[in-house]
Order: structure tokens, then C-alpha cells, then sequence
């Protein structure tokens, strides 16, 4: 088997020190392969947005490994750990997080422009990322002038730009109504399928199924690392 | 009504709690409140206590006396209560000046008196001569307790001994050392030697050489007056009056300290009388004054601005819910303007209290630069109160436009998490070029109105220019937000977010305007002042070169000589022949004329005489050598040459061409023992005019024969030193020429010198503009990026490198202090222009000069707001919030 295009050793996370000290993750261990779509899940405070950030290098383990496309991210500085996340990690959060005096099209080309790409270039793969997720129309937009649904696509066309191999999506369908929520899951599934590796946390068991598989967490670590067709099974009652 | 109270009573308790939680940014927005009030507290404090008031005065004009006398030659006098603000002869023809035994007899025999006397006097440094003031009194005497204080050595100082202050003992004669005072008398100069046997200082001023001695320490006095320090009790109103019949004018501790009231001053209606009414501050005054204030009241609001506009949209959700809620747009207003009035309460009392310990600090340092005594330490408390009102009502004025941006505010956009602001009005752009037009059209008026008049009519419609540039901001930041679209990420983000965010950018844009504008204004006045100035200057001497004027007889050339020498000056020099025009007795002066018609030559020379005689012209004379040619023939032929400088030539008048034409010259004399000049000689002679290239220095040459028959003497009226005479050297050459007989003038050309006052003053708006730009640009750039967190949050997350925060940080500087400044510039030029045509105005040509400092409004423009983001940018911290939990 090839590689992983993430992979994290025995990731360790402890917020703040004393009595106030919290250990988010305890020592996690999982790898996403490409082509493979990953959902997490797990309760509220079980450590699931603090592994997409360690994953995505915007924060650091206390212990343990995270190798992204064969780079250790903990062996890396602020502005090489900036540079994955430009070229190889893409990032999709629950509340879009466009920014607002920027166009879609404008959005969409941030990594490739920050990465140093000429802005016509950028503003051009950004036009063909929006297309690929339905809205080129709206490539001379602002934020404020869309609908939650399509600030999403903008915010996935925006994680893929520039064939980043690494999708991290922290609940990415958590405000949006069922419909447009599956159809930004099937977005996120084109990607996985056309090579990329997928992380994506979600509440949701009907979501978990359009994973590859699922990693279950409960208090800082994996309780059980399983195949879609038991997600069903055991999320049923978590769910509810 | 209580519902009304009722609702403010919510309202400033939420701002109270809004303040105290959100700390720092509370912090800045006292800090833009209190800086100017401190400031003009400190400035207040320092103002009261360096002004001495009558009473205050006290102490040094008369030390523990009760009065002190001064008695004229005059019949009678007539005074204001306080002599020293007015006071005047009455009556016919000259008296002998009191005696003390007469003021005693008018004021009570038995009160005690010792004589006073202040005068100036020349005593010997180490480099010369200099001016010195000496106090002569009995200072052993009680009464005059208090006007000298005693630093180091003994005191009272003796017979044929002085004390003197630190400012005389610098400058030679030191502790135990010999003080030589210069004392001019009818039978000439004389010496007097002292011992200097301790230091103290005058009540009065400091850093002036100063010298204190028992009555006759300094030889006899020059002055025909008398005057004496007073005791024995209080002396009334009526002891003055009746003081004032003999020819005593009287200041008195009774009187100064409670004075008598104005209807026995103004009695009569004499001349004197008139002089002391005290007619309040003109109109003039009074508007001039409001519009600085408005003015500055302007500004500060502009620069509070962005922070109420912040803290106004931090609530805004807040204010969105309790509008879903029910909540009227009046509740809303009144949430945030009670932000206003919190601030301004607290900023304003804390800026005044500050601003007295501040004030408190400065004086010491301002006494520094002040020769004269500061009075006691005076708090001027209803000032104070003004100045914190001010800074209470600039705070409430900074919260009322985001006050009524929240009232209307889009409660759906604000509660669907859309934290831009809506499109900008299209009304107040126009009426903002409508004002624009008003000041442009206020401005020409007053250009070409009055001195007076169109100056306040200037500054008035300056402030209107700046009220219609503030309207118009919005819009250009809209047109910027537009065009970024071609910009770097960090500008095109910068420019949209000012954009998107208005309350916060346009105050913040407009105090940078209305700053730039200001400097721009008084750039190009002062520029065009000091260029009207330059024009007008007319060197009398090649630069650098000098000259020292030999008009007195009791001037002997050869000790000038022997100056110069010792200076290492003597292989330039060159002495001039010309008329000698003064003798002790006369003075002659000299009138040309051709036919009856007289010929104005301008009179100004560093020489004794502005005449020249020769039988060829000098060569100091810059002139062309055809010209030279010409003049040197009608010399020889016994003609007369007149120069004219074309720099000198006053106003319209032109003199007619002369090519060896007859010219006429009269000489009158002037004399004491006649009534009036009398017409001494006249001769006539064949005469030139010419143009000088460069320098006259004289304005004629005189041919000898000329001068045999005008029966004129010709003497050495002048030394010229030909050659550049440095800073040091011209000192010391001064110094060394002021301590021989005659006083001989020195001068030396320097061409046109900038005054210092205007080189301070200008240093001073720089700095100040400099600093108001900084304050404006920055706190609105922090401002910025603290409501962008999240936006560099997400920048970080798509991969954004940590100093991107810096480059939108510099950014954001250079959206507003660019745009503040390309709209301020030309604002600024609007009053500028308009002022430099009435201040330049020649009043005889009436031509206008007008001198725009391009390099200034350069460095305004680019310079300053490309420094600004730099700084900014090398200040910001260069840390992108990582946290992607926004929401
Ligand atoms: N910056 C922080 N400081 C202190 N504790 C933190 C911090 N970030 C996260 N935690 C703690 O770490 C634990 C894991 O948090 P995390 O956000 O990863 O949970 P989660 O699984 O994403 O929860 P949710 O489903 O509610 O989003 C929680 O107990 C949380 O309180
Ligand atoms: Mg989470």
C-alpha cells in the first residue's frame, strides 16, 4: 500500500496546565490514504476539531507525530507549516469563514495568491474551482450577497484550489439545511474519489455514509476505527 | 418624562459595564480625550503661573515696602491705580523733581524711606563689553527685603561692594573677583571697580546680568528722577492722588492689592484715564478664537471617532436583538451616546486633573527658557472647567455618528451574522461639494477683502471646506474600494474592509484630512510670507562680507583697526572715504534734486555715510564694466555718480534717466540751537544714474570737487571687511567694537535669515501635524485589525504566512493616511492660497506672491503616509490568530 497523505502518531493535545488543564487528545494514532474519505465522530469535547486543527498545522501537539504527504508538521515553523497549508491542506470549517471584502472568485484564489501565484492565474482557477462546485456565476460576488449554501461551495471550492491532496472539514454542513448539506458531501466526495484523502467530522451518521471510514472518538481517543457499514449500527444511539 | 430618565439610566449603566469590560479599548478612547485636554490644562497651568499679576508683582517691584515713589520732572501726574499700566504728565512747563522731604510731608513725616534706583549700565567681560541692569538701595533696610534673593557669598554687600547673579558671573567677574562697571558722564567715560562678594538674583528676571550695591556703589546717576521704597503703613488712594499733585507717581501695596473702583479712576476723562479702561477682547479676537476652537474640537472628534464607531459596532448585535425585541432606534441611540458620555466624564475630569500635574512638571522647565520670574504656582479652575467640558462634549460628539449608524442599522444583516455596513448616501457626498464650493468661494472672497476681515473669513471658510471634505470621504473610499480590485491581496483586503467598515474608516480618513490640510495651509502661508519677505530683503553688502560704520567722531579708526587685526580680519580690510555728516552738534543731510524736482534715493548704509568719495568708483561697488567706465569719466570731470539698486527700488517710484545730466544737491543742516533745518550749500554737477549688478553698499560718489563745493568734511566713515566673517568670529569682533568710544555698528551681511520664531513655529506644526497624522492613522489601523481577527483567522487557515497580519497592518495605514492626505492636500490649499494673497500683498504695488512648498505637501502626501505603513507595519505584530473557532 502507498503512503498515507496524513498520518498521526500518538498525537498528545493538553490545553493549559494545573488545575484548569484539559487533555483534548491523548495520544491518537490514524492515518487517511488517498482517495479515501475519513469521517470522525464522536460527542461534543471529544477532541475532534482540536485533531482537524493539529492535522491542518494551525496548532501544535503536545507530543506525538503529524506527517502530512511524508512532511512532519511538528518539525516545521510557522511559515513552513503557512506553506502546507497553501499548497497540500485545504480547510473547510462550519461557518464558511469567507472573508467578506473579498469576492468569491477573490476567496477562492487566497491560498494560490498568498502561495505566490500571479493573481490573473489565481483568479483563474479560482473561476474553474467555483465551476467545478456549481456556482461559476457567482465568481464577482461578495459573501454577504449569498446564501449559506452557496458561501459553502465557495469555502470547499477555496479548500481543493491548486490540487491540495489533504481536505479537513470541521462539520462543514452543520448550517446548512439536509439538501444543501448533501450536496457539499457529494462535493467533498468528487474530490476524495479524483484522489484526494478526506477528514471529515460530523455529528451526523447519515453523513458518516458517504465516508470510507469511520474513526470514533470519545475523550481524547480512538474507541473504535471501523468500516461504513457499521456506522449505523453504532451511532444510532450516540446520535440520539 | 422618567421613562426618558429611566431609559438613560439603563443606558449609562450598560456603557459604564461595556467600558470597564471591554478595558484597553476604553483605555484608547480616554487617551484621545484626555491628550488634548491635558495638553491645554498643562498649557493653562504654565500660562497663569508665568503671568505675574498686579499683586503678585508685589514683591518684586517694591520687596516689604508699602509703597514705592517715583517723582517726576512733570507739575503733576496722573496715574491708573497701578502706575505701571499707565500713567502720564499733567499740567504745563517742567518742575524740579520732589524731594523726599516733600513726598513726606504729603505722605506723613515720620514713615521710613530708603532711595531705589534700577538702571542700566555697561560693565567689562571677559570677551568685552556688555549691558547689564544694577539696583541701587539700602539693602540692609527691611523695606527693601525681598528684592534681591541671596544665592551664595555675603549679603548685604558693603560700601565698594556688589552682589551680582549667575548670569553676570558667567560671563567674567565671578565670586570674589572685581566687577568694572562703565559709567558714561559729562566729563567722559569712567570706571568703577567692585568687589563682588556674593551671588543673588533679582525678583524681577534671570539670565540678564544683573548687579545689586548700596546707594552711590555705581558712581552718580544719569536719570533726573527719584524714587524711594516707602513704609509706615498702608498708603491710600487719596495718599496717592495727593502724591500725584507733587509730581510723584506711586505704586502702593494698599492700592494694588484692593484697588479703587472705576468710577474714581475715570473722573475727569483725561487722556490717561481713557488709556485704563479695560475693553475686553475685540470681535476680531472672539471669532478667531471660536473657530480655533471649533477646530480643534473638530479634530479631536475625527480622532476619537473610529473608537466609538467600534465600540458602537461590538454592540451591535446586542442592539440588533433588543430591536427584534421591540426596541425603539432612540433606545439604540442612546446606548452607544451614553458610551460618549461615559468616556467624556471620566476623560474629561481625568484630563484636567492630569493635565495640572503635567502643568505642574512644566513650569520649572518653562522658567528655564523665560528671563523673567514666574508668579506662584496658579490653577486657573474656571478655565479648567471649560477645557473639561470641552473634552466631555468632544467625547459625546465622537458617539454621535455611530449612535445614528446603530439606530438604523439593518437588524436582519447584523443578526445574519453580515458585519459590512450598507451602501454610503449619495446626498451627503453632494452636499459635501456644495461646501467645498462655499470654502473655495469664502476663501476668494476673503483674499482679496481686508487684512482682518478676510483673514477670519479664511479661516471660516476653511472650516467649511473641511466640513464638506469629511462628507465627501465616504464616497472616495467607496471609489478606492473599487479600483483595489487590480491590488495586492493585503491592500485590495485593506481598502475594501475600510470600505465595508465606514463609521470606523471616514473619522479616521478625515483627521488625517483635516491635519494634512492644515499643514498644507499654513506650509503655503508661511512659505509665501517668508518668499514676500525674501523679496523685500535688501543686502547691503556682498553675503558673508561685513562692515563697521564709522559715524562718530570719538570712534578712532585705528583702535577699529586694531579689532579687526586681532581677529585676523585686518589684510581684508578696506577703509572708505566718504562725508562725514555728523559733528557733535549738527547733523547734515542731503537732498538731490533735478531742476525742482526732487530724486528719492532710499537711505539705508552700513556705513557712517552712505556717500562715498573718489575719484573713480570703488571697486566694492557691484557694477557692470561699461557702466564702471561711464561713472569713472563723469568722476573725472568733477560729476556726481548716483547708484540704484534694483532690489531697494520702493514701491512705483522710478527715477529718471540721468547721462551726465545736471543734478543739484542741497545740503541742510540740522542743529539743536535752530528751530528748523537751514539750507547750508548747494552745488550742481554733471551726474550719472546706474544700476548696480549686485551690491551697492553706498548709494553715491562724490567727486572732490563736488564735495569743495558743498564745504563738506571728508573723513574714514566705514571699514569693509571683504572677505566671509563667520558665526565666531562676528561675535567676537562685536563684542570687542562695543567696549570702544562712539560705539561703532558692526554688520555683517548675512542676506535673508528665516527668523528663529518662524523656524520654531514651523518646527513645532510639523511635529505637531506629524503626530496628530500618526494618532489618527494608527489607532484607526489597530482598530482595523483588532475587528479583522477573523478574517486573518481564515487567512491563517488557508495558509496566510504570520507576517501578512503586517502587511495588512500597513495596509490599512496606508488606505487612510493616503487617502486623508490626497484629500486633505487640496483642501489645505483652499485657505492656503486664499491667505497668502492679503499676508504677501506689497502695499505699494499691491502685487501678491504666492510660494507653494512642494517639497512639504510631497513629503505630507506620499512621504508621510508611506512612513506611517511602514512603521506600522515593522510595529504590528506579525502573529496571524491561528484559533479557527470564529463562530
Ligand atoms: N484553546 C483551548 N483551551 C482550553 N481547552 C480547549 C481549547 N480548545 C479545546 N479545548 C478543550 O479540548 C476538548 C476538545 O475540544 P474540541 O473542540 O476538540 O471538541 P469537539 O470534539 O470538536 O467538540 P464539538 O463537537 O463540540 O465541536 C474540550 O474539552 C475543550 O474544552
Ligand atoms: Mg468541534
Amino acid at each position: 500500500m502507498t503512503d498515507p497523505v496524513l498520518r498521526l502518531t500518538d498525537v498528545r493535545r493538553v490545553h493549559g496546565t494545573g488545575a484548569t488543564q484539559v487533555e483534548a487528545l491523548r495520544g491518537i494514532s490514524f492515518a487517511a490514504y488517498a482517495g479515501e474519505l475519513v469521517a470522525v465522530m464522536g460527542p461534543s469535547g471529544s477532541g475532534k476539531s482540536t485533531l482537524l486543527t493539529i492535522a491542518g498545522g494551525l496548532d501544535q501537539p503536545t507530543s506525538g507525530a503529524v506527517v502530512v504527504e511524508g512532511a512532519d508538521l511538528t518539525g516545521l515553523g510557522l511559515d513552513a507549516r503557512a506553506r502546507m497549508r497553501r499548497t497540500s491542506i485545504g480547510y473547510v470549517f462550519q461557518g464558511f469563514n469567507l472573508i467578506p471584502a473579498l469576492t468569491a472568485a477573490e476567496n477562492v484564489a487566497l491560498p494560490r495568491e498568498l502561495d505566490g501565484v500571479p493573481a490573473r492565474t489565481a483568479r483563474q482557477e479560482a473561476r474553474a474551482a467555483l465551476e467545478e462546485v456549481g456556482i461559476g456565476e457567482l465568481a464577482d460576488r461578495f459573501p454577504d450577497d449569498m446564501s449559506g449554501g452557496q458561501q459553502q461551495r465557495v469555502a470547499i471550492a477555496r479548500a481543493v484550489v491548486g490540487e491540495r491532496r489533504l481536505i479537513l472539514a470541521d462539520e462543514p454542513t452543520g448550517a446548512l439545511d439536509t439538501e444543501t448539506g448533501e450536496e457539499i458531501l457529494r462535493l467533498l466526495r468528487a474530490r476524495c474519489d479524483a484522489g484526494a484523502a478526506g477528514v471529515l467530522v460530523t455529528h451526523e451518521a447519515r453523513h458518516a455514509a458517504w465516508a470510507d471510514r469511520v474513526v470514533f472518538l470519545r475523550d481524547g481517543v480512538v474507541v473504535d476505527e471501523t468500516g461504513t457499514a457499521s456506522v449505523d449500527l453504532l451511532t444510532e444511539p450516540a446520535a440520539r | 418624562m422618567g421613562t426618558t430618565r429611566g431609559g438613560w439610566q439603563v443606558a449609562l449603566r450598560l456603557a459604564r459595564r461595556e467600558a470597564w469590560r471591554r478595558k484597553g479599548q476604553t483605555a484608547l478612547m480616554l487617551l484621545l480625550i484626555c491628550l488634548p485636554v491635558v495638553a491645554v490644562t498643562a498649557a493653562a497651568v504654565v500660562w497663569r503661573t508665568q503671568d505675574v499679576s498686579g499683586v503678585e508683582s508685589i514683591e518684586r517691584r517694591m520687596g516689604a515696602a508699602d509703597a514705592r515713589l517715583v517723582a517726576h520732572e512733570g507739575p503733576m501726574v496722573e496715574q491708573h491705580f497701578d502706575p505701571d499700566v499707565a500713567q502720564g504728565w499733567v499740567g504745563e512747563g517742567t518742575r524740579k523733581p520732589a524731594t523726599l522731604d516733600e513726598v513726606l510731608a504729603v505722605a506723613g513725616a515720620g514713615r521710613p524711606a530708603v532711595p531705589l534706583l534700577r538702571e542700566s549700565r555697561t560693565f567689562r567681560t571677559d570677551a568685552g563689553v556688555a549691558d547689564m541692569e544694577v539696583l541701587t538701595t539700602d539693602l540692609d533696610s527691611p523695606l527693601a527685603a525681598g528684592l534681591v534673593r541671596p544665592v551664595e557669598g555675603t549679603f548685604p554687600p558693603g560700601p565698594g561692594e556688589v552682589v551680582v547673579n549667575r548670569a553676570a558671573a558667567d560671563r567674567g567677574p565671578g565670586l570674589g573677583e572685581t566687577l568694572t562697571v562703565l559709567h558714561k558722564t559729562a566729563d567722559g567715560e569712567q570706571e568703577v571697580e567692585l568687589e563682588v562678594v556674593g551671588i543673588a538674583e533679582s525678583a524681577v528676571s534671570r539670565g540678564y546680568p544683573f548687579a545689586a550695591g548700596q546707594p552711590g556703589t555705581f558712581g552718580g546717576s544719569a536719570t533726573h528722577e527719584h524714587e524711594w521704597l516707602l513704609g509706615g503703613g498702608p498708603v491710600t488712594w487719596d495718599d496717592v492722588v495727593a502724591l500725584n499733585r507733587i509730581g510723584v507717581a506711586v505704586a502702593s501695596r494698599h492700592v494694588l492689592t484692593d484697588p479703587p473702583p472705576d468710577s474714581v479712576l475715570t473722573s475727569g476723562g483725561s487722556p490717561v484715564s481713557s488709556l485704563l479702561l479695560d475693553s475686553g477682547p475685540d470681535e476680531l479676537t472672539i471669532t478667531v478664537l471660536a473657530l480655533v476652537v471649533v477646530m480643534v474640537l473638530l479634530e479631536v472628534v475625527l480622532l476619537a471617532g473610529p473608537a466609538f464607531a467600534v465600540r458602537a459596532k461590538a454592540q451591535a448585535h446586542a442592539l440588533a436583538l433588543v430591536a427584534a425585541a421591540g426596541g425603539t432606534p432612540r433606545q439604540a441611540r442612546r446606548t452607544v451616546l451614553a458610551s460618549g458620555v461615559v468616556v467624556g466624564l471620566v476623560g474629561g475630569v481625568v484630563g484636567v486633573v492630569l493635565g495640572i500635574g503635567a502643568g505642574a512638571l512644566a513650569v520649572p522647565v518653562a522658567q528655564r527658557f523665560n528671563s523673567t520670574v514666574f508668579g506662584p504656582f496658579e490653577v486657573p479652575w474656571p478655565l479648567l472647567g471649560v477645557v473639561a467640558v470641552f473634552g466631555f462634549l468632544s467625547a459625546l460628539l465622537a458617539a454621535v455618528v455611530p449612535a445614528f449608524a446603530a439606530s438604523r442599522q439593518d437588524v436582519v444583516a447584523v443578526l445574519g451574522g453580515r458585519r459590512g455596513e450598507g451602501r454610503p448616501s449619495t446626498r451627503s457626498p453632494i452636499l459635501g461639494v456644495v461646501l467645498l464650493g462655499a470654502g473655495v468661494a469664502g476663501a476668494a472672497t476673503g483674499a482679496v477683502a481686508g487684512q482682518e476681515v478676510g483673514a477670519v473669513l479664511i479661516a471660516g471658510s476653511a472650516l467649511v471646506a473641511v466640513v464638506g471634505m469629511i462628507l465627501v470621504v465616504p464616497v472616495v473610499v467607496a471609489v478606492v474600494a473599487r479600483l483595489a480590485a487590480r491590488l495586492p491581496l493585503a491592500l485590495r483586503f485593506a481598502a475594501r474592509d475600510a470600505a465595508r467598515h465606514r463609521t470606523r474608516t471616514v473619522p479616521a480618513v478625515a483627521a488625517v484630512g483635516a491635519t494634512v490640510a492644515g499643514v498644507v495651509a499654513l506650509g503655503i502661508a508661511v512659505s509665501s510670507q517668508e518668499a514676500a519677505n525674501e523679496a523685500e530683503y535688501t543686502p547691503l553688502l556682498r553675503d558673508g562680507h561685513g562692515s563697521v560704520s564709522l559715524s562718530n567722531p570719538d570712534t578712532d579708526p585705528a583702535a577699529v583697526d586694531a579689532v579687526l587685526r586681532k581677529a585676523g580680519l585686518d589684510d581684508q580690510v578696506e577703509a572708505i572715504t566718504g562725508l562725514r555728516l555728523s559733528t557733535d552738534t549738527e547733523e547734515m543731510e542731503l537732498e538731490f534734486r533735478q531742476g525742482e524736482e526732487a530724486l528719492w534715493l532710499s537711505y539705508w548704509s552700513g556705513l557712517g555715510s552712505p556717500y562715498a568719495v573718489g575719484e573713480t568708483v570703488p571697486d566694492f561697488v557691484d557694477i557692470a564694466p561699461a557702466a564702471r567706465e561711464r561713472a569713472d569719466a563723469v568722476l573725472a570731470e568733477g560729476g556726481l555718480v548716483l547708484l540704484q539698486d534694483p532690489h531697494a527700488s520702493e514701491g512705483s517710484y522710478t527715477l529718471p534717466q540721468l547721462d551726465g545730466d545736471p543734478v543739484a544737491v542741497d545740503v541742510r543742516r540740522w542743529s539743536d540751537d535752530l528751530p528748523e533745518p537751514e539750507l547750508a550749500a548747494t552745488a550742481e554737477a554733471p551726474t550719472v544714474l546706474l544700476e548696480v549688478s549686485g551690491t551697492a553698499t553706498v548709494l553715491a560718489v562724490f567727486s572732490p570737487p563736488v564735495v569743495e563745493d558743498l564745504g563738506l568734511p571728508t573723513a574714514v566713515v566705514g571699514t569693509l571687511l571683504a572677505a566671509p566673517i563667520s558665526d565666531e568670529t562676528e561675535k567676537d569682533v562685536a563684542e570687542a567694537l562695543a567696549a570702544l568710544p562712539g560705539d561703532p555698528y558692526f554688520y555683517v551681511e548675512r542676506g535673508y535669515r528665516t527668523p528663529d520664531e518662524v523656524r520654531i513655529i514651523q518646527a513645532v506644526l510639523a511635529a505637531l501635524g506629524g503626530i496628530l497624522m500618526l494618532g489618527g492613522t494608527l489607532t484607526a489601523t489597530f482598530l482595523a485589525l483588532s475587528d479583522a481577527k477573523p478574517d486573518l483567522a481564515t487567512m491563517a487557515a488557508v495558509g496566510a504566512r504570520p507576517r501578512t497580519r503586517r502587511g495588512v497592518a500597513a495596509s490599512y495605514a496606508l488606505v487612510v493616511g493616503g487617502v486623508g492626505a490626497l484629500l486633505g492636500a487640496p483642501v489645505g490649499f483652499i485657505p492656503g492660497v486664499a491667505i497668502s494673497q492679503p499676508i504677501t500683498k506689497d502695499p505699494v504695488t499691491g502685487t501678491t506672491l504666492l510660494e507653494v512648498p512642494w517639497t512639504l505637501v510631497g513629503l505630507v502626501v506620499v512621504g508621510l503616509p508611506l512612513l506611517t505603513a511602514l512603521a506600522v507595519g515593522a510595529c504590528a505584530r506579525g502573529r496571524l490568530p491561528l484559533t479557527a473557532r470564529i463562530d
